[in-house]
């Protein structure tokens, strides 16, 4: 598939804003961050002959379950570092709205953080 | 998980969550329980947005200040879903949300190629398509129609837990003038935010289930690292024609949904 498109001319490189390299430095971190612990959890569950977990582990156990190498502790932490990284992404395009004193899209994206997270909290209820 | 490369490829290519295919697809091909099954679709979205938008992002295909402002709309009109579910009954929802989707694609079949870009001083953005083999810069027009639009979608899709790309994308393009690379990478970006907050839900009631939930995420993950590139370099006529095509499928799959409810 590759041997058709690589006739076109290559890429021209995109310069980056501040926000841009933000955003993909985060989103990168996030997707390492989770496939490395999804992957541990598999490992892990290989290792001890266990099928994959049916359910998650609540937040406030992973800790132990990650001490104790129990594979559904890493296959929940994954998912929550990949569901979290949109939240972080968002935060941290946020901050580089506030050093770049764009007043307006401070406001837009403290808009989307929030009701992001109003969200969350109805959705618990 | 070869479904979920394939889910990755064409939703990262086309700016769409594909939750309307999955959740068919993992309830009844592979048998998960339906709150599962939506589960699971909404951490593919996810894992398609992160993924696509490291390569969108770096080509300055992603208009993140246009994404944020109509994120506002989707997600109050997302959270206000509830109040429109009391007074309207979910099946003529459906069938209204098909027929919007025909219309849609029957308009975007009727302009044939993509909108020509226009500078009008609004949220303005440049990126070089290397299928024109030029850069593109372009404004934005009609925003307020296009937020208020958005609020509208973001009700629909929170309503019926699908739909947010499949709408998003349109009204960037058709209303908006934002060329359609742009408005696919843009929708991108929007669906997961959007996605992380129902995520988020989903998790803290035990509804996340790694049996398909991992499989699934790391099966996207690796299909949308192509799904964008062909995006780059695929040119916006042929991008539109399979968009018209899924838009389509999407509606005839909801006719289905609403017929077997």
């Amino acid at each position: 598939m590759n041997a058709g498109l690589e006739q076109r001319p290559p890429a021209r490189t995109h310069v980056m804003d501040p926000i841009e390299r933000t955003v993909r430095w985060i989103l990168l971190c996030g997707i390492a961050v989770s496939v490395a612990l999804m992957a541990a959890g598999l490992v892990l569950g290989v290792a001890r002959g266990a099928a994959l977990p049916r359910g998650v582990v609540p937040l406030a156990e992973i800790p132990r379950g990650l001490a104790a190498l129990r594979p559904a502790a890493y296959l929940s932490l994954g998912l929550i570092v990949l569901i979290g990284t949109p939240f972080v992404r968002v935060a941290g395009s946020l901050v580089v709205f506030v050093r770049a004193r764009d007043r307006r899209y401070v406001l837009v994206t403290a808009s989307v953080l929030l009701v992001m997270c109003v969200s969350v909290l109805l959705g618990r209820a | 998980m070869a479904v979920a490369v394939v889910a990755g490829v064409f939703g990262s290519m086309l700016g769409v969550g594909g939750g309307i295919v999955m959740v068919p697809m993992l309830s009844l091909a592979f048998g998960a329980p339906i709150k599962v099954a939506i589960a699971t679709s909404i951490v593919c979205v996810i894992a398609t947005s992160s993924m696509a938008q490291t390569t969108f992002v770096s080509r300055g295909m992603t208009n993140i200040r246009l994404g944020m402002l109509l994120e506002v709309a989707t997600c109050v009109g997302a959270v206000a879903g509830g109040v429109t579910a009391v007074l309207i009954d979910g099946r003529v929802l459906q069938f209204c949300f098909a027929a919007v989707l025909v219309y849609v694609a029957w308009q975007m079949n009727r302009r044939g190629g993509d909108v020509a870009p226009v500078r009008t001083g609004a949220l303005e953005a440049c990126y070089y398509d290397p299928a024109v083999g030029h850069d593109v810069e372009y404004g934005v027009r009609r925003t307020r129609l296009g937020f208020v639009l958005s609020l509208g979608a973001g009700n629909v899709s929170g309503l019926l837990g699908v739909g947010g790309g499949a709408f998003k994308v349109p009204i960037m393009n058709l209303l908006m003038g934002v060329p359609f690379k742009a408005a696919i990478a843009t929708s991108n970006l929007m669906i997961g935010i959007t996605a992380a907050t129902g995520a988020t839900i989903f998790y803290g009631r035990g509804y996340m289930d790694p049996h398909y939930a991992v499989p699934a995420a790391l099966g996207i993950l690796a299909g949308a690292r192509l799904g964008p590139r062909l995006a780059v370099r695929l040119s916006a006529r042929v991008l539109g024609i399979i968009f018209q095509v899924v838009l389509l499928v999407f509606a005839v799959l909801m006719v289905v949904t609403g017929l077997g409810q």
